[in-house]
């Protein structure tokens, strides 16, 4: 299991994360450190309430762990004030969650630059309409540019949930449970996206599920379970060529 | 896309939700339209009232009882002797001195009678006056059509009297025997000479037989407007010293009034106050059940990098907009609620007239509300952590 060291690009160390609840504590981490280096795909599986979603909030910085430290490129950005982690998480990260449904009232274009409405993007050639749009298209939503999410299956939501994600040129793209509500077909879909992003951008991705078949086609497996890490190791499909 | 085009999409997909919000924002507006326009519906009236009685004081017999200042100027079936006109000349010239100032003094007669109108036989009240004393005193006396008489055999007829009996100029009428020629048709003011017939004061009293008697003598003069105590002093004076008179100051009569009216308006008021506190509550308890059941949505905003106060600009934005909605739908709906208060119960009788002021105080209303009580929900909400927002215990 890798530890600490300075040349991780995402790193945690020694990390805890206890929640005080009126029926006492909950200790969702206890003590997990682990590194990631970058353009990795790293799948973390555990059963229900093992941690997986804290320690994705936890990289995320999302939210601050009760003890430990987070990094990345070698900067703590657990103890970053709310108004810093803001322009961090812009630059840096982006979120695909089970339940963060495209806003209702936007079409899939719409959705897609959402992000675009509360800052600037990155400097770049060419408009970022179109930049948006050749998105959708890669991720075969060509046909569905204008259409509501009302009008989209489910398999096709978490794409523009993946476009949306990539629209920012992200270092960092963390996943809670994409595939889960998904038919054998889409899950695969999104898991070779993942693999595509990962090798041809160099992003790293962090996503948790529960379907071993997908947590085999990452990089590298992370298993936890009631908050300590029991496996880091790589998976069992080798790695595709770049 | 930014923020006001995405909260405007967000009232369009929560049409329902945002009606009633919009509903209990206007509550508060209407109440406070109404209630401004009823108030500057009864100082128009007020002061229309007031500016009828453009005389600065009226004497008449004393046992004529006067509660109201529309019942000042009427006075039937009791007289004074005409000689009280020049004992009020010299009292009050006495009081203000050796000004060169002019002192109006006109004398009223009624009479009423039955007068022959194309035959036809109409009971109505008679006025004897001197057209160019009064015309002097009220300059806001104005004929809708004609003139005004030149010869003691003309006569100047209520807009009222002349529309209930189709009257037009050039008509002739006849009061106890005697004929006049209707010259010129006064406009209407709501007040009881609407409809009466006047003709010149003389002419009254030879038909009347009332030679030498007035039924009230009006006064007027610039120096007893302008100081309250010389007024004072005349009236005292005038009381004292003519017998069985009564002196009247119609614009104090319209002075208490005006006082009434304000504090009638202060208690108005703070029913307004009470209304918008208890609707700010329910705004508050509706913006709160809004704002939980977008948490999710709440929490998506900030992952795509919204901060804080992006979303409290947002969010504060869509209730402007609602406060604003309500500030502009509110006003019309006060308009059309004074009015119906205005048939059915006050009949304070100026109309409902557009204005601005109390738009933009319906405006103001509408968004105040809506800020104050949706500023501590959506500021809570919107520093809610990413992480928090996503837990299935926010599920409404």
């Amino acid at each position: 299991m890798k530890t600490s060291g300075a040349e991780f690009f995402l790193e945690l160390r020694d990390v805890h994360k206890i929640f005080r609840l009126p029926s006492g504590e909950v200790r969702a981490l206890d003590g997990v450190s682990l590194g990631i280096e970058r353009g990795t795909l790293v799948a973390l599986v555990g059963p229900s309430g093992s941690g997986k979603t804290t320690l994705l909030n936890l990289i995320g910085a999302l939210d601050k762990p009760s003890q430990g430290e987070v990094l990345l490129e070698g900067v703590r950005i657990d103890c970053f004030s709310e108004e810093k982690l803001v322009q961090f998480r812009r630059e840096k990260f982006s979120f695909i969650f089970q339940d963060a449904k495209p806003l209702r009232m936007l079409n899939v274009l719409e959705n897609t630059l959402l992000p675009f409405t509360f800052f600037k993007p990155k400097q770049r050639n060419g408009s970022i309409k179109d930049a948006a749009i050749e998105s959708i298209k890669s991720l075969g939503l060509g046909h569905r540019i204008y259409h509501m999410p009302s009008q989209l299956s489910g398999g096709e939501i978490q794409r523009v949930a993946i476009a949306r994600a990539l629209i920012t040129h992200p270092a960092v793209i963390l996943a809670d449970e994409p595939t889960a509500n998904l038919d054998r077909d889409n899950r695969l879909f999104v898991i070779d996206t993942f693999k595509r992003l990962s090798r041809e951008r160099g992003i790293t991705i962090v996503f948790s599920t529960h379907d071993l078949e997908i947590a085999n086609s990452s990089d590298r497996i992370i298993q936890i379970k009631d908050g300590v890490l029991l496996k880091d190791e790589p998976s069992l499909c080798p790695p595709c060529p770049a | 896309m930014n923020l006001l085009s995405l909260a405007a999409k967000d009232i369009m997909r929560r049409r329902g939700k945002s009606v009633y919000l919009l509903t209990a924002m206007l509550i508060p507006v209407v109440i406070l339209s109404t209630i401004l326009l009823t108030v500057d519906n009864a100082d128009r009236s007020l002061s229309t009232l007031a500016s009828k009685f453009g005389f600065t004081i009226t004497v008449q017999p004393k046992n004529i009882k006067v509660e109201r200042i529309d019942q000042i100027g009427v006075v039937i079936d009791e007289y004074l002797p005409e000689t009280v006109i020049q004992s009020i000349d010299g009292i009050v010239r006495n009081r203000i001195g050796n000004k060169q100032e002019a002192i109006i003094i006109a004398p009223r007669l009624y009479q009423r009678t039955d007068a022959l109108i194309r035959r036809s036989s109409v009971s109505m009240v008679v006025a004897g006056i001197d057209f160019q004393a009064e015309r002097m005193a009220k300059p806001s006396w104005h004929l809708s059509s004609g003139r005004w008489p030149t010869g003691d055999g003309e006569t100047v007829i209520g807009g009222a009297i002349a529309r209930a009996n189709n009257l037009s100029e050039n008509e002739v009428l006849t009061v106890d025997g005697r004929t006049f020629t209707v010259a010129g048709i006064l406009e209407n003011y709501n007040v009881s000479e609407d409809y009466m017939v006047f003709v010149p004061f003389s002419a009254l009293q030879d038909i009347s037989g009332k030679k030498g008697f007035v039924s009230l003598v009006n006064v007027q003069n610039v120096s007893l407007d302008r100081d309250r105590n010389l007024l004072r002093n005349v009236v005292d004076e005038l009381n004292n010293s003519i017998p069985d008179i009564k002196t009247l100051v119609p614009r104090q009569f319209s002075t208490m009034k005006y006082v009434l009216l304000k504090k009638t308006f202060k208690f108005l008021l703070s029913i307004v106050a009470a209304t918008v506190f208890i609707s700010i509550f329910a705004i508050f308890n509706i913006v709160t059940s809004v704002l939980y059941s977008r948490i999710r949505e709440i929490g998506l905003l900030k992952t795509v990098g919204a901060s804080r106060s992006q979303l409290l600009f947002m969010l504060l934005g869509e209730y402007s907009a609602m406060g604003l909605a309500a500030g502009i739908a509110g006003y019309p709906i006060g308009m059309v609620m004074t009015h119906v208060l205005d048939s059915f119960v006050l009949n304070l009788g100026a109309g409902v007239r557009f204005s601005l002021t109390v738009l933009l105080a319906s405006i103001a209303t509408g968004i105040l509300c809506s800020l104050v009580a949706g500023f501590y929900p959506t500021y809570k909400l919107a520093g809610i952590t990413i992480s928090d927002s996503f837990r299935t215990q926010w599920e409404v």
